[in-house]
């Protein structure tokens, strides 16, 4: 089979007014990668993301997913993704049980059963009492781990997370990462945003470095440690 | 998928404290103006048949006595309750429903309602219309402005769009989610309305109840859509909910007001003082203006001696008093069909003028539909006051030609009549129009109410593409 990655951008560009928000993005991920967007508040991380989910309609250039243009194929293109932002976001009155099933029949078309819904859950991180609870209290970690039982429960492939850990304490990032690293082994290509140099050189199979909508550096975290990796981050932050 | 978000959509609604209350207040206080209606609308109709009943009676027993007097002594038309009339009481407080029907004279209706009313009164009463035509739509307002906006503020909405779940979808399924929850509030306000109208009213009292529901079921959801699709366009849930209530306003208060003001501009009606002395005038004058009743009476007894070859009117072979009362009678009748025609042409005119205004406000076409589902519109009222005005010229003529007929000459006022006469005039009868004519009357209105409905659903299929950030 021809190298065809899972999510790809092609020289993908968005402009609000005079600023530039994406300046002709280039990058694919393969199944089985982790690729990492690291870069300041504004560099583009968010709308590289959004593009992919038909939230932002990039002006020119392509997201791609599986092949298929998202701009052309909104709906098809969502098929096999699960998007986790910064905090996933729930109907406060309804429970954890609840909300996934929403979100899984909504996402496959079918009801799953309870069991299947609390075996993600329990794989995600939480307990059984949790999963019976309303999620209005839930902490920021427990929306998280709501969030994966939800790409779970839809068998997603491609993964599209923007910040999905800041602001988790660090053993709550580190559950996070554990679910991260257990989706890439079941061959997921997974983009993610993130300000955490640490958890990109751990988790992550490749780093994009962005600035001002462009992306000034990739390599592969295996090539590269974790001062080297700071030290070259913040050299293109001074430029 | 439709049904997974609708039951979605159900179960927060009703497990939200917000809504439990509003069903509950607004719920009661349907059901209260239901009852309150109904125990009024009862007292009147048994009233209206118990008066309908001792005047037929007193017509029918009363002594022997002139026909004219009699004609003149006249008797109350009362106008029939209507099955619905305690849902929408329509235009009767204002037209009245009482007409006296007495020799020489076409009555305007008497004892309206809105004459002693105060002026607060205006604001004060409720009628289950008024609560279904203004209070629940701005409940649905209250429910729904944030389905969209306020998902989109708490990023629940990425979420869903990020399932490639496409909009429509999502519009349809929270439309009958928020659909089923007003069911759990209006279904049982249904239910209390059915069984009173058929204690009362029966089967035709049903049909058109149900006519009556499918108006406000298209009205609620032209309202469900109208408020979702401002909620998916909208920056913000109060933004939202800003534009929502000023269409409220607009729609519930304004426009019906100005349609009204504009529909007298286009179509004036005299006052009432003018009219009655418009009507005294050509009584006097005849129609034309140039015919005083004198000159008429001296016409038509040199027609009438010249026609039968006599020289004095006790020669003729009918009594004169009897006849010339007739003519004199059709002669009035005439200028009555003038007047009035000209009057109710009018009253007609402003009802088409005003239902252009449902161009910009559907509740102008709901309102219209409503009043004459109930029977309670200016076109019934019209109809049966036809009715009572044909009858009253029956009545008339059966006295006058008694006594052209029965009197001897010159004896025209102290001929007696008897319960023979009486009774053959039989009783005053009307028939309401059945709810298949009400409807074909209404076309131009169900016209407005469709247009709206399609109007909207055109513009949301057009909407493809949901913003979510």
């Amino acid at each position: 089979m021809a190298y065809s990655p899972l999510l790809e951008a092609r020289g993908l560009t968005k402009r609000y007014g005079d600023t530039v928000a994406l300046d002709a993005l280039d990058l694919g991920v393969n199944s089985g990668e982790v690729y990492c967007l690291l870069g300041a508040n504004g560099a583009g991380k968010s709308t590289a993301i959004n593009c992919f989910l038909d939230f932002v309609r990039p002006d020119t250039g392509s997201a791609l997913i599986g092949g298929s243009v998202v701009a052309d194929d909104p709906i098809g293109t969502k098929q096999r993704l699960a998007y986790i932002p910064e905090t996933v976001m729930l109907y406060g009155n309804l429970s954890a049980v609840e909300n996934l099933e929403y979100f899984a029949t909504l996402a496959t078309g079918t009801r799953p059963a309870r069991p299947d819904l609390l075996k993600h859950l329990i794989t995600a991180g939480l307990t059984e009492v949790q999963a019976d609870q309303r999620v209005g209290g839930f902490s920021k970690g427990m929306r998280q781990k709501v969030g994966i039982a939800i790409a779970l429960a839809k068998g997603a492939d491609v993964l599209l997370l923007d910040e999905p850990t800041s602001g988790l304490d660090p053993k709550a990032s580190n559950e996070f990462h554990g679910l991260l690293g257990m989706l890439r082994a079941h061959g997921a290509a997974v983009l993610m945003a993130t300000h955490d140099l640490f958890r990109a050189k751990e988790s992550g199979t490749r780093v994009g470095i962005m600035k001002r909508g462009r992306k000034v550096a990739e390599l592969r975290t295996d090539e590269i440690g974790h001062a080297d990796l700071e030290q070259l981050y913040l050299q293109h932050m001074h430029d | 998928m439709i049904a997974t978000i609708a039951a979605k959509e159900f179960r927060e609604l009703v497990r939200d404290g917000r809504f439990r209350w509003a069903a509950v207040v607004v719920g009661s206080l349907l059901i209260v103006a239901a009852l309150a209606g109904w125990t009024a609308w009862r007292t009147q109709a048994q009233t209206r048949d118990a008066a309908q009943s001792t005047m037929q009676a007193m017509w029918f027993n009363q002594p022997a006595k002139n026909p004219h007097s009699a004609a003149h002594y006249g008797l109350w038309a009362f106008k029939p309750q209507m099955p619905l009339g305690f849902i929408d009481r329509g235009v009767d407080p204002y037209t009245g429903t009482a007409s006296w029907l007495e020799a020489h004279r076409q009555n305007e209706f008497r004892f309206r309602p809105a004459m002693d009313a105060t002026a607060a009164q205006r604001f004060g009463e409720w009628t289950t219309a008024g609560v279904l035509q203004l209070l629940v739509p701005l409940l649905i307002i209250l429910l729904a402005h944030g389905a969209f906006a306020g998902e989109r503020e708490r990023g629940t909405l990425r979420q869903l769009a990020s399932l490639g779940v496409p909009a429509r979808t999502l519009l349809i399924g929270k439309a009958v989610g928020i659909g089923g929850a007003m069911g759990l509030l209006l279904v049982p306000v249904a239910a209390v309305g059915a069984a009173l109208v058929m204690r009362d009213s029966g089967a035709d009292g049903l049909f058109r109840l149900f006519a009556l529901g499918g108006v406000y079921f298209a009205y609620f959801t032209l309202f469900l859509v109208l408020t979702l699709f401002v909620s998916a366009r909208a920056a913000s849930a109060r933004g939202a909910l800003i534009v929502l209530l000023s269409l409220w306003a607009w729609n519930g208060l304004v426009a019906p007001r100005l349609a009204a003001d504009m529909a007298r501009g286009v179509a004036p009606t005299p006052t009432a003082r003018a009219f009655s002395a418009d009507v005294q005038r050509s009584l006097a004058n005849g129609v034309d203006g140039h015919s005083p009743a004198s000159t008429r009476n001296r016409l038509l007894q040199d027609s009438l001696l010249a026609a039968h070859g006599v020289s004095h009117v006790d020669s003729l072979p009918f009594n004169y008093s009897g006849y010339s009362m007739q003519r004199g009678e059709e002669h009035a009748n005439g200028v009555f069909d003038h007047h009035f025609g000209e009057l109710w042409a009018q009253y007609a005119a402003q009802d088409r003028a005003q239902l252009a205004g449902a161009v910009v406000a559907p509740l102008v076409a709901v309102r219209q539909l409503s009043m004459a589902i109930a029977g309670t519109d200016f076109a019934q009222h019209r109809a049966f006051a036809d009715a009572a005005e044909s009858y009253r010229r029956l009545l008339n003529k059966a006295m006058n030609d008694a006594i052209a007929d029965h009197a001897a000459p010159g004896q025209g006022f102290s001929y007696l009549g008897d319960s023979t006469l009486w009774a053959g005039v039989g009783p005053f009868e009307y028939e309401a129009p059945g709810l298949g004519r009400v409807l074909v009357a209404q076309a131009p209105s169900l016209l407005f109410v469709t247009a709206w409905l399609f109007a909207l659903v055109v513009t949301v299929r057009r909407e493809r593409r949901l913003s979510v950030l």
